[in-house]
């Protein structure tokens, strides 16, 4: 019955993995040729599958996984999915419900490890349950702000035998969908961007949760208006657009800090406004006298920053509902566009590349001017993410896939695999340091296994870059355990698995390597061995305000 | 008995991190969110709540759990500290709860609100105790069993008059909050 429910609810794929107490599962999946199910290597490997797969595609992921340790190596997939708003249902079996709380083999209390990373959760322990359980389950996953939902089913129910049950009809009176705008509210926002000096909007994921990228970017341009995106609205307005400031938060680009940091008026559309947006917070946006906050949870009101006009409403609802209030801008906004140009002028993105040693962002633009936007990048966690979000100019929603609020290492494999699952037509590349890369490297067996096209650029550094960045700058220079020297020879662990892999030292190499990747069919690996002492720039001190950014040393 | 008195004394000042329900007196100035929670009947309900409560940096200060006139529900009430959080995040993370069907704060709203103390006592004189309103429910030799209910103040001033009688033990029932107009 759980395996008809889902075909009722569209599901084409389910990652997942097999044990004691999912076994009546397993038995019947053979029977339903619709479902295919992804034989993950570890339960981590396919909570970030289902969740690559849904922020690639829109659609739910699906997740098995048995109880006690199956269930709770989802733990750390479903804190990812959670802190970014990603729905995915998670099916765990749990020992049968006669023997829950007795300490059963494979007995561990699932609910209650996994409530502070899931929307909602359900134990069933009867089979007249679970029809109504399975489709309350999609619908609170992928509405509202969506997320992660668990649905923990006791053994002896998974066996039980029932009649035949359609959906029954959703019985959730505490769940409440913000879906009315306070129209009040619209007009008072858009008359202030309107009447701003200084505007600045900034998007975060709920612009891309929503498809609201069209509203935006009219709203942008009718009230000439520059936007940043946080590191997960990345995609919800087109890099090379003239308003674009790109990435904002403690390490986005020069020119968008500066426009927050001399704001009057700030919009801040589908995002949490957390402390990787604001840095210190006390510092944060200065001049703005009028903060306007968009977004569907109304808990994120006032939780970090508290705004004057507050609309609690789906992004493309609200945007769409702002833009008739917008009307012929009267405001001059020809010396804030100019002085934003100067800011970009004075402060461009930048790196240091006369050592002679491999720089990342060599790496990334020669990638990124073979696919342009057309391609999935799917990073992972730490220096190479940031790379990879300032060094390609993403033109459109899903086109960039990370673990912003949870910072998920090993996220990267396991994601991108999902991603491909999701978008079989885009080409995927899986951008990964290899501290992050070994975390999750059981699931090339899955990449082999169904020879799918996932190419995977390792930005080697032989450290935790990310972490030896922060020793050396904000820790007083003490390198602390990030020496990765010991690790496999990649190129043989590819092969080991059956994949093809090259290594790259030399920047004269890299296009080599890319086109053996791209002619290759099937997974391909390149271990690209960047300069060790590459950093992240811009970059803001620790404690210290956005406006207080780093540069990158300029070449000598 | 000092012990039970000290245990019993309310905590001395706001954004104090004791169990104990505050005074009114206290209440009125500090973080304490008055709610009452309606709330859908499930078996993980009161966990995600006190989830809740607790991963937001909040402190559950009071607290009751009884049935609603209709089957399937039941109301909470709650006082809970917000600690350095706005005072209406409270209730926002609440709401978000799916088995959470309304929130009301009444911080600061003209309620009802009342407390139930069932005390055991050393002493057979107990006229100070029954003046105050108190109701015996049984004698034996070891001691006196009485019960008392009333707002916040008079639970305070209650329990205070109950340490000068010898408390043998002494339970509370948490707030019980009612609008008094609805």
């Amino acid at each position: 019955m759980i395996l008809e429910a889902l075909e009722r609810e569209g599901v084409e794929y389910i990652f997942g993995y097999p044990g004691g107490a999912n076994l009546p599962i397993y038995q019947h999946l053979h029977e339903h040729p619709k479902l295919k199910h992804i034989l993950v290597r570890h339960e981590q490997g396919a909570a970030h599958m289902a969740d690559g797969y849904a922020r690639a595609c829109g659609r739910p992921g699906v997740v098995f996984a048995t109880s006690g340790p199956g269930a709770l190596n989802l733990v750390t997939g479903l804190c990812t999915a959670y802190m970014d708003s990603v729905p995915i249902i998670a099916i765990t079996g749990q020992v049968n419900s006669t023997q829950v709380g007795r300490d059963a083999f494979q007995e561990s209390d699932v609910i209650g490890a996994t409530s502070s990373v899931t929307k909602h959760s359900y134990l069933v322990t009867k089979i007249d349950q679970l029809p109504r359980v399975i489709h309350e389950a999609f619908h609170i996953a992928t509405t509202g702000r969506p997320g992660p939902v668990l649905i923990d089913i006791c053994k002896d129910v998974q066996m039980a035998d029932a009649e035949r049950v359609t959906a029954e009809r959703l019985h959730i009176p505490g769940y409440k969908l913000n879906g009315h705008i306070d129209l009040n509210h619209a007009k008072q926002a858009a008359e202030a961007l309107a009447g701003a000096e200084r505007p600045v909007i900034l998007a975060g994921h709920g612009i891309i949760l929503s498809h609201a990228e069209a509203q935006l970017q009219e709203l942008a341009e009718t009230a000439a208006t520059p936007v940043g995106t946080t590191l997960l609205g990345i995609g919800g307005f087109p890099v090379k657009h003239p308003l674009s400031l790109h990435m904002t938060g403690f390490m986005g680009t020069g020119w968008c800090l500066k426009a927050v940091q001399n704001a009057d008026v700030l919009m801040m559309v589908g995002m949490r406004v957390d402390d990787r947006v604001t840095a210190k917070l006390s510092e944060f946006a200065p001049n703005v006298k009028t903060f306007i906050h968009v977004d569907i949870d109304g808990s994120e009101m006032g939780k970090n920053v508290r705004p004057h006009i507050e609309l609690v409403a789906d992004a493309k609802q609200a945007l769409a509902a702002m833009l008739p209030h917008i009307g012929t801008l009267q405001a001059d906004r020809g010396r804030w566009l100019s002085q934003i140009d100067a800011w970009r002028e004075e402060h461009p993105l930048r790196y240091k590349h006369s050592n002679g040693q491999l720089q990342p962002q060599d790496v990334l633009i020669d990638m990124y001017r073979r696919a342009d936007s057309e391609a999935i990048v799917v990073a992972d966690v730490g220096q190479n993410q940031i790379w990879a979000a300032l060094w390609w100019n993403y033109d459109r929603p899903g086109l960039f896939i990370n673990s912003g609020g949870a910072g998920t290492m090993g996220f990267a494999l396991p994601a991108a695999i999902g991603a491909k699952f999701g978008r079989p037509e885009l080409p995927v590349w899986c951008v990964a340091g290899e501290g992050g890369f070994v975390m999750t490297a059981q699931e090339l067996s899955v990449a082999v296994e169904h020879q799918l096209d996932v190419k995977i650029v390792l930005l080697n550094n032989l450290s935790l870059g990310m972490v030896r960045q922060f020793q050396d700058d904000f820790y007083g220079g003490v390198r602390s355990q990030v020496d990765l020297t010991h690790m496999p020879d990649f190129v043989k662990l590819s092969e080991a698995y059956g994949m093809p892999a090259l290594r790259v030292e030399k920047l004269e190499d890299i296009g080599l390597a890319l086109d053996a990747a791209e002619r290759t069919k099937g997974p391909f690996l390149i271990d690209f061995r960047i300069d060790p002492e590459a950093n992240v720039y811009p970059i803001v001190p620790l404690g210290k305000g956005l406006g207080e950014f780093w540069e990158a040393p300029e070449n000598a | 008995m000092p012990e039970a008195t000290a245990r019993l004394r309310p905590a001395p000042s706001p954004g104090s991190t004791g169990h104990f329900p505050a005074s009114g007196e206290e209440l009125a100035t500090s973080r304490v969110r008055v709610l009452s929670v309606l709330v859908e009947d499930g078996q993980n309900t009161l966990t995600k709540i006190a989830g809740a409560v607790r991963r937001r940096g909040f402190h559950i200060r009071g607290l009751s759990i009884g049935p609603t006139r209709e089957p399937g529900r039941s109301r909470i009430t709650l006082e809970v500290d917000h600690g350095h959080a706005e005072a209406d995040q409270v209730r926002k993370q609440l709401e978000r709860l799916v088995d959470v069907v309304e929130v009301e704060d009444l911080t600061g709203d003209e309620v009802h609100n009342r407390e139930l103390v069932v005390a055991k006592v050393k002493t057979l004189e107990l006229a100070r105790l029954i003046q105050r309103g108190a109701k015996v429910i049984s004698t034996d030799t070891d001691g006196t069993t009485v019960e008392f209910s009333g707002d916040r103040d008079e639970i305070f001033d209650f329990v205070e008059e109950l340490a000068r009688h010898g408390i043998v033990d002494v339970v509370r029932s948490g707030p019980l909050v009612m609008r008094r107009t609805v």
